[in-house]
């Protein structure tokens, strides 16, 4: 039961690292392959030590792409910059809808009003594929295909039923004495909604919303069918690393260092987010 | 100031009755306690009154104007509420002047926050967080934020209920001077008898979403409308024993644990009751060791002093129990077998076991 | 019966300043006494249960219960039952089953265990409910079962948290006469946690009181009101707590005076205090005089008072009077007929004055009661 004795602490220490090094281990080695040539990757067996060399990052950001069968044209950075607008746009538009939604979910009750809800959340279950085809015959009648707003749009699949759920949850957290004492002391409901219950859920919203974002960012398949390459984001543009001459995994590597670079921070930043909205939670009323 | 008025107001739940045909006046500066026990109904009226439900039926008026499907914040109604229901992201200090419904100016703002919160002595915590305060400061902020905008009716739901026993008596001492500053037609939810006794000009006791007595506090405690009424006032609560009184000259003879006690006849249908309830406060009870007319042989089970007073489990032959409250320093502060308890007929309240109305006084539902 | 002798409670956790929740804890229940742990929350109360029930290890002491020694046993062999706060009842027993669930356990006779759980039924009124399940019953019927349960049981020692908190209000009076009423007949030992203080007096032979770990003082509720042994006790112990005020205390040929206020002085008689009483009244020029509200006659008297608030409660009043900027609370048993505003008389008789020194201590003086 003694907590403090040496080799409990040794061993707890030591367990640690085991877990640190098992789940730190693929980001570390991208890290590195992504200061490594293609021909160091490729060494059998792999090196630890290597002559570090900036030429994947340069390539990425020249946006020319040198293989042994000639240069290459890439758009990684401008994947990169689409890849900001669509996640930002969608998390934004999703935001505008959902939490309005969520907060009707929360404190009234309607008819099919909980059919509805999980209606909504049920599209997160089905298999993008599955909707994509119909989908992309849609987007070519109605002229959505190839444009940012089109996939915008079809990120609300994404975006909108986590931002639902999440920010009812939250919503209902709140007691409706709080909302009602406002509206007694003369504000409309209006004022009720943005002066109370959206700062008081503001953690819960910016954690959806940031999880939201993460969630676009990742996505693949959407912007694979229903754009072309000069509108499709990092996730899709790593195609192109994959050429007639062979796989460049150091630009790959570096491309993956770039675009997780932003997500990681965010999911950092949403956790720290994510912790102080449930301890919110535990001083309320 | 603007007096408020219930009209035959029903509420449904789906097959729950919360409200059923409530009629109930309350004047400007004059504090009304609703009083029940818990799930009777009392915070869906409150609930109604500030518009977070309307009515199935019936009206409300504050000042001669229906106010029902007005939106809560057209009402006029200030309201605390039992979780204190704070502002958790303002402060002390925005909390109180958020109830000042007149967009007033600011320097207005602040010395009208400044005189409520010196009355409710909160000034030292005006910077604060709803967090950082304790939970009678919490309760004092709440009153001050329903105070500050002057409403014409003031809603209290159970707002001692979460503070402590020395708060909550501190607060039971100053609430009516406080409430009566503000002219107020107050509605006061509670369901500790104590207090609705001291804060209230008049009670009205919800039972099962019905009121079934409206009337000053001694009046509900002298002279209660049924058996239900008296179990709710009086702690420990009112002795009850089912009897038939048989009516003699000038007076009535009731079997209690089988002995026959002679009660007054105050009423003169006495001929006419059927079987009834007797109920007797513990406080009206004598306990002695001399046998006599009228008194009960009984044994005492068991002593427990309570609020200064010693409290006697007594039981009779026939194994039923009554509770007696004595004077501390009585000699009956101990137990012992082969006591006798008797009261005065006058102390003796009737009640028709059927219906459970006091009898002797004509029912009135409504006030007089 | 039970000796508690000289118990520390310290909780670490990492991270966190240690928590000392019960200090140099010393105290003595014998056979057949019930001994109330009162205080507010925090005040180690239940920790000192819970090391008693074996839930929680004992820093360091020693508890003895007969001639054993049982702060080391696991909680089954230490004889004790227990009646948990959150009645802990388990959910897929019946009430009936609930109760008899100790009694199965020790191989009882069917007739017998039927019998005893048919008696403690009667006894709390759950003999309607004996059938159903804990879920669909009610928190006050909850609580009368997890007391059934753990007064059926044969056990040295019957430990009850918060055992009556949530009883309805017309039942707890009688239910507190006769559960108190069973342990006297039976003999049974008892020690239950409360912070309400009427529920400590109702049922308790002797009340610990309970402060910041410390034992602040262990005697019957009389002595507790009468003689309490420090400031905090007399403020604590008292349903309106006692009226407390700034006192100039002066010598006067032989005894000493104190000035309440314009107009009112007491004298204490000096041989009426001890030597230590005496000495710390020459050190000192302000003590504070308390006076509980229920001593404070109304209608005669020389304190004369501004009525603040005059509340009739049904079988007692509470007047609240301002006095020299203080307010001080008289509770009597007879309807008084003043009004806010009105000047009234009130009598503080010396005898029931208690008199504290600045550090909180009783000063002890026969005038006293």
């Amino acid at each position: 039961m003694d907590h403090s004795s040496l080799a409990g602490r040794i061993f707890r220490g030591i367990a640690l690292a085991l877990v640190l090094v098992f789940f730190m281990f693929p980001i570390v080695w991208i890290f590195l392959m992504s200061f490594q040539t293609n021909e160091q990757i490729l060494r059998i067996p792999p090196h630890i030590l290597f002559e570090p060399t900036l030429a994947n990052y340069q390539a990425l950001i020249s946006g020319q792409l040198r293989t042994t069968a000639g240069n290459l044209e890439i758009s990684f950075i401008r994947n990169l910059m689409n890849s900001f607008a669509l996640s930002s746009a969608a998390v934004v538009l999703a935001l505008l809808l959902g939490v309005p939604a969520a907060y009707a979910f929360a404190r009234f009750k309607f008819r099919l009003g909980e059919t509805i809800a999980f209606t909504l959340l049920s599209f997160r279950f089905a298999p993008p594929l599955l909707v994509l085809l119909p989908l992309s015959l849609y987007y070519q009648q109605l002229g959505l295909n190839d444009t940012y707003f089109g996939i915008v749009w079809v990120y609300q699949l994404i975006a909108l039923p986590l931002i639902l759920w999440i920010v009812r949850g939250y919503f209902e957290d709140i007691s409706p004495d709080i909302e009602h004492a406002y509206r007694l002391a003369g504000h409309s409901w209006r004022e009720a909604f943005t002066r109370i219950a959206v700062p008081l859920a503001g953690p819960g919203i910016a954690a959806a919303g940031l999880l939201s974002f993460i969630f676009c960012w990742n996505n693949f398949v959407f912007a694979l069918i229903l754009a072309s390459a000069d509108k499709q984001p990092v996730t899709v543009g790593a195609l192109a690393f994959v050429t007639a001459s062979g796989i460049q995994y150091g630009q790959i590597a570096a491309a993956i260092v770039l675009s997780v670079t932003p997500t990681l921070l965010l999911a950092l930043y949403a956790q720290r987010y994510l912790v102080e909205g449930l301890s919110l939670g535990a001083v309320k009323g | 100031m603007a007096r408020l008025e219930l009209n035959a107001v029903g509420k449904s739940f789906g097959p729950v009755r919360c409200a059923d045909d409530l009629s109930l006046a309350v004047e400007p500066g004059e504090i009304v306690a609703v009083f029940g026990p818990s799930g009777s109904g009392k915070t869906v009226l409150l609930r109604m009154i500030a518009g977070m439900f309307e009515p199935d039926k019936g009206d409300i008026l504050v000042g001669g104007q229906s106010i029902v499907g007005a939106p809560p914040e057209r009402r006029g109604i200030g309201m605390a509420f039992q979780n204190f229901a704070l502002f958790p992201h303002m402060s002390a200090q925005d909390n109180i002047a958020s109830g000042l419904r007149a967009k007033a100016a600011a320097g207005e703002v602040a010395s009208r926050v400044k005189s409520i919160s010196r009355l409710l002595k909160i000034e030292h915590v005006l910077g604060h967080m709803p967090r950082e305060l304790s939970n009678g400061q919490k309760q004092r902020t709440a009153l001050a934020r329903a105070l500050i905008g002057n409403p014409e009716v003031l809603l209290l739901d159970d707002p001692l209920r979460n503070v402590d026993a020395k708060l909550r008596y501190e607060m039971r001492l100053e609430l009516p001077n406080l409430l009566r500053r503000s002219s107020a037609a107050v509605l006061y939810v509670t369901q500790d008898y104590r207090e609705a006794m001291a804060i209230a000009d008049r009670i009205a006791v919800l039972i099962d979403g019905r009121l079934v007595q409206i009337a000053r506090p001694e009046e509900i405690y002298a002279r209660p409308a049924s058996v239900a009424v008296a179990r709710l006032f009086g702690d420990p609560s009112i002795n009850l024993a089912e009897v038939e009184p048989v009516a003699g000259q000038g007076s009535f003879n009731a079997q209690v644990a089988g002995t026959a006690v002679r009660l007054e006849a105050a009423d003169r249908e006495a001929a006419d009751l059927g079987p009834c309830w007797l109920g007797v406060r513990p406080d009206d009870l004598v306990v002695t060791r001399q046998a006599g007319e009228n008194a009960i042989p009984a044994r005492i089970v068991a002593i427990t002093p309570m609020h200064e007073k010693a409290v006697l489990l007594l039981r009779f032959s026939d194994g039923s129990e009554w509770l007696a409250a004595l004077p501390q320093d009585s000699s009956m502060a101990s137990a012992e077998d082969g006591v006798f308890v008797c009261f005065a007929p006058e102390a003796a309240l009737l009640f028709d076991r059927a219906t459970g109305l006091r009898v002797g006084l004509p029912y009135r539902r409504q006030a007089a | 019966m039970l000796e508690i002798r000289n118990v520390d409670k310290v909780y670490q956790s990492r991270g966190k300043p240690p928590v000392h929740a019960v200090r140099a804890l010393d105290m003595e229940v014998g056979k057949g006494e019930i001994v109330a742990l009162l205080g507010s929350s925090g005040c180690g109360k239940t920790s000192t249960l819970r090391m008693i029930a074996g839930f929680e290890s004992v820093t360091s002491g020693a508890i003895t219960l007969g001639q054993r020694r049982i702060d080391e046993l696991p909680p089954a062999r230490r004889k004790v039952a227990m009646a948990f706060e959150g009645y802990s009842l388990y959910p897929p027993l019946t009430v009936r089953e609930n109760i008899a669930f100790a009694l199965k356990a020790q191989q009882r006779s069917h007739g017998e265990v039927s019998r005893r759980v048919d008696a403690i039924a009667r006894l709390v009124e759950i003999e309607d409910i004996l059938d159903s399940y804990p879920r669909s019953i009610s928190g006050g019927q909850q609580q009368r079962v997890s007391l059934a349960r753990a007064l059926v049981r044969d056990a040295d020692l019957y430990l009850l948290d918060e055992p009556m908190g949530q009883l309805e209000p017309q039942l707890r009076a009688v239910l507190r006469g006769r559960i108190k009423g069973l342990l006297a007949e039976r003999g049974m030992t008892a020690i239950f946690v409360t912070h309400d203080q009427t529920e400590a007096s109702a049922l308790a032979d002797r009340i610990a009181v309970m402060e910041d770990g410390v034992l602040q003082q262990f005697a019957s509720e009389r002595e507790l009101k009468e003689h309490p042994a420090n400031l905090f006790v007399a403020s604590f112990i008292g349903e309106p707590p006692m009226n407390l005020l700034e006192t100039e205390v002066a010598r006067a040929d032989g005894g000493i005076r104190l000035s309440v206020g314009p107009e009112v002085t007491f004298r204490i008689e000096g041989r009426t205090l001890d030597q230590g009483a005496r000495q710390m009244l020459e050190q000192t020029a302000r003590i504070r005089v308390g006076i509980r509200p229920q001593k404070i006659a109304v209608g005669s008297g020389d304190v004369r008072v501004r009525v603040v608030s005059n509340q009739w409660l049904g079988d007692q009043s509470h007047v609240a009077g301002e006095y020299d900027g203080r307010l001080l609370i008289a509770v009597t048993p007879n309807k008084i007929a003043a009004r806010p505003g009105d000047i009234i008389p009130f009598a503080l008789e010396p005898r029931h004055l208690h008199l504290f020194g600045a550090d909180g201590t009783c000063i002890r003086h026969a005038e006293a009661a």
